[in-house]
C-alpha cells in the first residue's frame, strides 16, 4: 500500500502538503510522509510527536483528539491530514503554560465542583475544545459551556469542575467587545451552580 | 440551585482535608503528562513492531485448522504465532482474575484457581471477538491487520448461548465442560458453596415475620470505558524482558509474566506510568495479551507494541446479575429474615464473577446485615458466550445494592414506614449498636439536601407538571468502601521518605497514577507529617513512575484505599525522620536527642525554645547525606466497623415519551477523615457519570441471532457528556472513625454504588410503577406504564 502510493506520488510529482503546526510550517511529501488516508491525529502524534492530543475512540465520539484549525476546534481523528493543507493547526503544545484555560483547569478546586481533571487523559481535548468555544463565544454561560463541550467525554466525570474552569477562564481572558448585557448575564450566572 | 456547602473537618489540619489543586494539575492541564501510547511512539523505539491479534467472528467456535503461510510471506511481516506453535500451546491455562489487586499472588495462589478457563491464544473461541488463533508482528498496524486477513482458518462453529438461565438449562451448549459441566461455576475455596451465607434460620425468620415482600432486580453488562485503551510494549532482549504498559498493578504484572513464561522475577521489568482511567478494568496485569506480545518480541528480537482499538477495549465489564430478594419483618419494621439469590452471567470466562456474586455480598453481610438475625444468600455464576467480566468500580456491590435498596424501599412501603426510618432501625455493623451513627448521618443529611419531606409523596401520587411530567425522589445506601482493617491481606505497605540537605523531600509511595487523587493525598499526608520541617506540599516530589526494578512494591489502586493507606505509613515514617534529625543535631547542640525538638524547620532545646539551629544547618554542619527512612507496615487490623454511603436522587419522568431525566443527585460519603477535599468531591461528582450511565443509558447490546455484540463504540454505547449531567451535590462527612492517624476509608468506588437504585426508587416514587432492570430506557418506562 505504502509502496504503491510512493510510486504514484513520484510519477505525478505531487507538491508537498504544507501545514502550519504551532506556529511553524511543515512540509510533507506525499507517499513518503503523508498518505491520502492518514488522519490529522496520526500525523500530529506519530509523525510530529505532538502527544498532547489523544486518540481514544478514533471515530469522532469522544473529543480527546481535539485541536484547533484556524482557531476552530476540530476532531483530528475525523480530519484527513491532507485536509489541513494550507491551514494553521494548534495543539495543546502550542499553548503557553500561562494560557488562561490551562491555568483555570489546573487551579479548579472550588468547593462543590471537584477538580477539572483526574486522570488527565481527556484534558488536552477539553482544553482545546474550550479554546475553540471561547474563540467563538468569549463569555459563554454555563449552559453554553455544557452545550459547547458536549462532544467530549470525561470518564472520570469532572464535568462540574470543567464547566467551572471554563467559566473562570472566560473571565480571565481579555474581551474588549464585551457588552453590558453580556456582563450582567455572566454575573447572574456566576452565582448559579454548573 | 443549591450553593455549594464545603464540609467542615472534624480535626482542622494544615494540609490533609483541604480544598486545593491536585499535585499533577498543571502538568495534566497543559497536556504534558505522558501515557503509555505516548511513551511508546515509534520515534522513541525505532525498531518497534506492531502486533495485531485474530479475533473470533463467532460467539462460540473452535479452530480446526489454521494456515498462516501467506501471512508470513507478506513483506513487512516479521513474525506470526499461532495456537499450533509449541511456545504458545505449552503455556499453562490461566485466568484474568489472579488477584483482586489487594495482594500479589503466584500462579498456584491465584484467587480463582478453580476456574483456570483461559488459554493464551487458544483454539477455542468463547465469545465473539475473543482473541484466538494467531497473532502477527509487522512494521505497521495496518500490515499486521492485512496479514491477519491472509490467515486461513477452518472454523467449527459451535452452538452458543447468551442468557444465563438458558445456559443453566438442559441441552444448552457447554462452554468449559472440564470446569463447569452444566455451565454453573462450581463451589470454590474463596467464594464458597452455592448457599454461601446461611446465618440463623432464614425460613424460621420468614415464618415469624408479619410482613414478607419479594423483589427482583437485574443489573446489566456495563463497561469501564477508560479513555486510555489497553496498550503495552514488550522488549525482550537476551534473557531480560521489559514491559511498558497501562496495567495498574506493576508488581502483579511482573509476577504474572514471570510465572507464565518461567523467567526469574528479576528478569522481568515492568514500568507503569500515568494511566488514563482505570475503574477496575482488567484488574491485575494478568491479561494474556502481555504474554503473546512478549513471545513476539522474543521471536523477532525487537520491541513489540500491542494496543487495543476502542472497539477492542470493550474487553471487560461489570458482571450482569439477576437478583431476587425476600425480606420478612415485624409490623414495627424489625427485619426478621433476609434471603437473596443471584444468577450471574459470567460471560465466556469466570475471571472475578464469584468475587461479585459471593465475595462482596459476604463482606456486606458481615457489616451491614450484622443485626439481621437470619440471612441466607445463594448464588450461581453461569458461563455464557458473552463478554467476560473482571472488576469494575464497586465490583459486586453495585449489583447487590440494586436489590438491597429495592427491598428496603418496597418493605417500607408495605409497612407504611419511611424507608429512612426502616433503614436506621435495622442496619449498622457488628461492632456497633442501632441506630448506627454513620448511617444516621448520611441519611439525615441526604434527606435534608434533597428536600425529602417536601418532595417525597405516595408512589405516583405527586403533582403533574406540563400535563405529562411526574417527579419523584428516592435513595439508596450501602456500607462504605474499605476501612484499614479490611485491607490486612495487603501485607506490608512500603514507603520511603528522603529528606535532602535543603529540606526538600522525595516521597516514594509508589502506586500507579490512574486519576484517583491518591498521589495528592500522599503528598498532603507527607507535608502534614513532616510539618516540623516547615515545608509544604510544593517541597515534596512524588515520583509517578512505578518501575519494578527500582521502585518499592506498588500499592494497588483497589478498594479505593490508597488515599489513606500510604499516608498512615508516612505518618509513622516521619517520626523516625524526626528522630534521625534529632540525633544528627544532638552533637552540634551538645544535648541529648530527647532534650531537643523540631518545629518550623528549627531544632531547639525543649527548655529554651528560642535557641537552636535550622535543620538545614544540621545537614550543612554534618555529612550532607540525606536522611532516608524506609518503612513497611501492615494495615492496622483493629476492627473499627464501617461507615456508610448514600445517594439521593430526584427525577422527572415524561410519561408521554418514557424519558427519565435526573434533576439532582446528592452523593454522601462518610469518609472518616477527608484526606483531600477537592479530590474527594471530584470522585463523588465524577462517579455519577458511570452511575447514571449504568442507570439510564449504558448497555452492551448483542445480536441475539449471532451472539455478536453490536455497540462496541461510544456512539452507540452511550456515556453521559457534560450536557447530560444533572446538578450534583457532593456531601463529605466525618462521623465514623477508623484506626490510625487519620482513620479514613476509601470512597471512590462507593460514590456510584447506590446511584442506579436511588434513581430507580425515585422513578417508582414518580410514576408508581416499578422497573426492575437497568438501564431505564424510555421503552421500559412506557411498558411499565402500560403504554407500549
Amino acid at each position: 500500500m505504502a509502496i504503491k502510493s510512493e510510486k504514484q506520488a513520484r510519477a505525478e510529482k505531487k507538491p508537498p502538503v504544507k501545514i502550519k503546526v504551532n506556529g511553524r510550517w511543515h512540509e510533507f511529501e506525499p507517499g513518503r510522509d503523508i498518505e491520502p488516508e492518514m488522519t490529522l491525529s496520526y500525523l500530529l502524534r506519530e509523525k510530529l510527536g505532538y502527544t498532547g492530543l489523544k486518540v481514544a475512540c478514533d471515530e469522532g465520539a469522544c473529543g480527546a483528539c481535539t485541536v484547533l484549525m484556524d482557531g476552530k476546534a476540530v476532531l483530528s481523528c475525523m480530519k484527513l491530514a491532507v485536509e489541513a493543507h494550507g491551514h494553521e493547526v494548534l495543539t495543546i503544545e502550542g499553548l503557553p503554560e500561562d494560557d488562561p484555560v490551562i491555568q483555570a483547569f489546573a487551579k479548579q478546586c472550588e468547593p462543590g465542583y471537584g477538580t477539572a481533571l483526574q486522570c488527565g487523559f481527556c484534558t488536552p481535548g477539553f482544553v482545546m475544545a474550550a479554546k475553540g468555544l471561547l474563540n467563538e463565544n468569549p463569555r459563554p454561560t454555563t449552559g453554553e459551556i455544557k452545550e459547547g463541550l458536549s462532544g467530549n467525554i470525561c470518564r472520570c466525570g469532572c464535568y462540574s469542575g470543567i464547566a467551572r474552569a471554563v467559566l473562570h477562564a472566560s473571565h480571565f481572558s481579555p474581551c474588549p467587545g464585551q457588552s453590558a448585557r453580556q456582563a450582567s448575564r455572566e454575573s447572574a450566572q456566576k452565582g448559579g451552580k454548573q | 440551585m443549591t450553593p455549594p456547602r464545603p464540609y467542615t473537618p472534624r480535626v482542622a489540619r494544615k494540609f490533609i482535608g483541604t480544598y486545593r489543586p491536585r499535585i499533577d494539575a498543571l502538568e495534566k492541564a497543559a497536556g504534558k503528562v505522558q501515557f503509555v501510547d505516548d511513551i511508546t511512539l515509534k520515534s522513541r523505539f525505532p525498531g518497534m513492531l506492531y502486533a495485531r491479534v485474530m479475533r473470533s467472528p463467532y460467539a462460540h467456535a473452535r479452530i480446526k485448522s489454521i494456515d498462516a503461510s501467506l501471512a508470513e510471506r507478506l513483506p513487512g511481516v516479521k513474525a506470526v504465532l499461532t495456537c499450533k506453535d509449541p511456545e504458545v500451546s505449552s503455556l499453562k491455562p490461566t485466568s484474568a482474575g489472579w488477584t483482586d489487586g489487594v495482594d500479589t499472588v503466584s500462579y498456584e495462589r491465584m484467587m480463582w484457581r478453580h476456574y483456570r478457563d483461559r488459554r493464551v491464544l487458544g483454539d477455542h473461541a468463547c465469545w465473539a471477538t475473543d482473541e484466538v488463533g494467531a497473532v502477527v508482528a509487522a512494521e505497521s498496524e495496518q500490515l499486521a491487520e492485512d496479514a491477519l486477513s491472509l490467515i486461513k482458518v477452518e472454523w467449527e462453529v459451535l452452538p452458543f448461548v447468551l442468557d444465563p438461565i438458558a445456559a443453566m438449562g438442559p441441552g444448552a451448549p457447554v462452554i468449559h465442560p472440564g470446569i463447569a459441566p452444566r455451565n454453573i461455576l462450581p463451589k470454590d475455596t474463596v467464594g464458597g458453596k452455592d448457599v454461601f451465607v446461611d446465618k440463623g434460620d432464614a425460613d424460621k425468620g420468614f415464618a415469624e415475620a408479619e410482613v414478607v415482600i419479594e423483589a427482583t432486580s437485574v443489573h446489566h453488562n456495563a463497561t469501564q470505558a477508560s479513555l486510555d485503551n489497553w496498550c503495552c510494549l514488550v522488549d525482550w532482549k537476551r534473557d531480560k524482558l521489559t514491559v511498558l504498559s497501562n496495567s495498574y498493578e506493576a508488581d502483579q504484572t511482573r509476577m504474572h509474566i514471570s510465572q507464565m513464561l518461567n523467567l526469574p522475577i528479576n528478569k522481568v521489568r515492568v514500568i507503569s506510568s500515568y494511566v488514563g482511567g482505570q475503574f477496575g478494568r482488567g484488574d491485575t496485569g494478568d491479561q494474556p495479551f502481555f504474554l503473546f506480545t512478549a513471545l513476539l518480541s522474543k521471536k523477532t528480537g525487537r520491541p513489540v507494541k500491542f494496543r487495543h482499538s476502542r472497539r477492542e477495549s470493550f474487553h471487560d465489564s461489570r458482571q450482569p446479575a439477576i437478583y431476587t430478594g425476600k425480606v420478612g419483618a415485624k409490623k414495627d419494621g424489625t427485619i426478621t429474615s433476609m434471603y437473596f439469590k443471584s444468577i450471574g452471567n459470567s460471560g465466556a470466562y469466570a475471571d472475578h464473577t464469584m468475587f461479585a456474586l459471593k465475595f462482596a455480598p459476604t463482606e456486606i453481610t458481615e457489616v451491614a446485615l450484622a443485626h439481621i438475625p437470619n440471612v441466607r444468600m445463594e448464588s450461581y455464576g453461569v458461563y455464557t458466550n458473552k463478554l467476560p467480566a473482571c472488576m469494575m468500580r464497586g465490583v459486586g456491590n453495585s449489583q447487590f445494592n440494586l436489590i438491597f435498596g429495592h427491598v428496603v424501599d418496597m418493605l417500607a412501603e408495605k409497612l407504611g414506614l419511611d424507608p429512612i426510618d426502616l433503614a436506621l432501625k435495622n442496619f449498622g455493623h457488628e461492632w456497633g449498636g442501632l441506630p448506627d451513627r454513620s448511617l444516621t448521618a448520611v441519611l439525615r443529611e441526604g434527606e435534608k439536601r434533597i428536600g425529602w419531606r417536601a418532595k417525597r409523596h405516595k408512589p405516583g401520587a405527586g403533582p403533574v407538571f406540563d400535563r405529562v411530567m411526574k417527579r419523584g425522589v428516592g435513595f439508596s445506601f450501602h456500607p462504605a468502601w474499605h476501612a484499614e482493617w479490611q485491607e490486612a491481606r495487603r501485607g506490608e505497605i512500603r514507603v520511603r521518605i528522603t529528606v535532602n540537605p535543603d529540606c526538600s523531600v522525595v516521597l516514594d509511595a509508589p502506586t500507579v497514577e490512574t486519576g484517583t487523587g491518591s498521589n495528592t493525598c500522599n503528598v498532603l499526608g507527607c507535608a502534614e507529617a513532616l510539618g516540623f520541617l516547615g515545608i509544604g506540599p510544593g517541597d515534596i516530589v512524588w515520583p509517578h513512575t512505578v518501575d519494578t526494578e527500582t521502585s518499592l512494591k506498588d500499592c494497588v489502586q483497589t478498594d479505593s484505599a490508597v488515599s489513606y493507606l500510604q499516608s498512615e505509613v508516612v505518618a509513622r515514617a516521619a517520626l523516625v525522620v524526626k528522630q534521625r534529625l534529632l540525633e544528627k543535631a544532638a552533637g552540634f547542640l551538645k544535648a541529648r536527642p530527647e532534650d531537643l525538638d523540631i518545629a518550623d524547620g528549627r531544632v531547639y532545646r525543649k527548655a529554651a525554645r528560642a535557641k537552636g539551629i535550622t535543620v538545614r544547618d544540621v545537614f550543612r554542619l554534618g555529612d550532607m547525606l540525606p536522611v532516608v527512612v524506609e518503612m513497611g507496615r501492615p494495615p492496622n487490623a483493629e476492627k473499627t466497623g464501617v461507615p456508610y454511603i448514600a445517594n439521593f436522587a430526584e427525577v422527572e419522568v415524561d410519561t408521554s415519551t418514557g424519558r427519565v431525566q435526573v434533576l439532582k443527585l446528592v452523593v454522601l460519603n462518610d469518609c472518616g477523615t477527608v484526606m483531600y477535599a477537592s479530590g474527594a468531591e471530584a470522585q463523588q461528582i465524577g462517579g455519577q457519570v458511570m452511575g447514571l450511565g449504568e442507570a439510564l443509558t449504558e448497555e452492551i447490546i448483542y445480536d441475539e441471532a449471532t451472539g455478536v455484540p453490536l455497540n462496541f463504540n461510544w456512539i452507540d454505547y452511550k456515556i453521559a457528556t457534560m450536557a447530560d449531567m444533572p446538578e450534583i451535590d457532593p456531601a463529605l462527612l466525618e462521623v465514623w472513625r477508623g484506626a490510625g492517624e487519620y482513620g479514613a476509608c476509601g470512597i471512590g468506588e462507593g460514590t456510584l454504588t447506590c446511584t442506579p437504585r436511588a434513581v430507580l426508587n425515585a422513578v417508582y416514587n414518580a410514576i408508581g410503577v416499578r422497573i426492575d432492570d437497568i438501564p431505564v430506557k424510555p421503552e421500559k418506562v412506557l411498558k411499565a406504564l402500560g403504554k407500549a
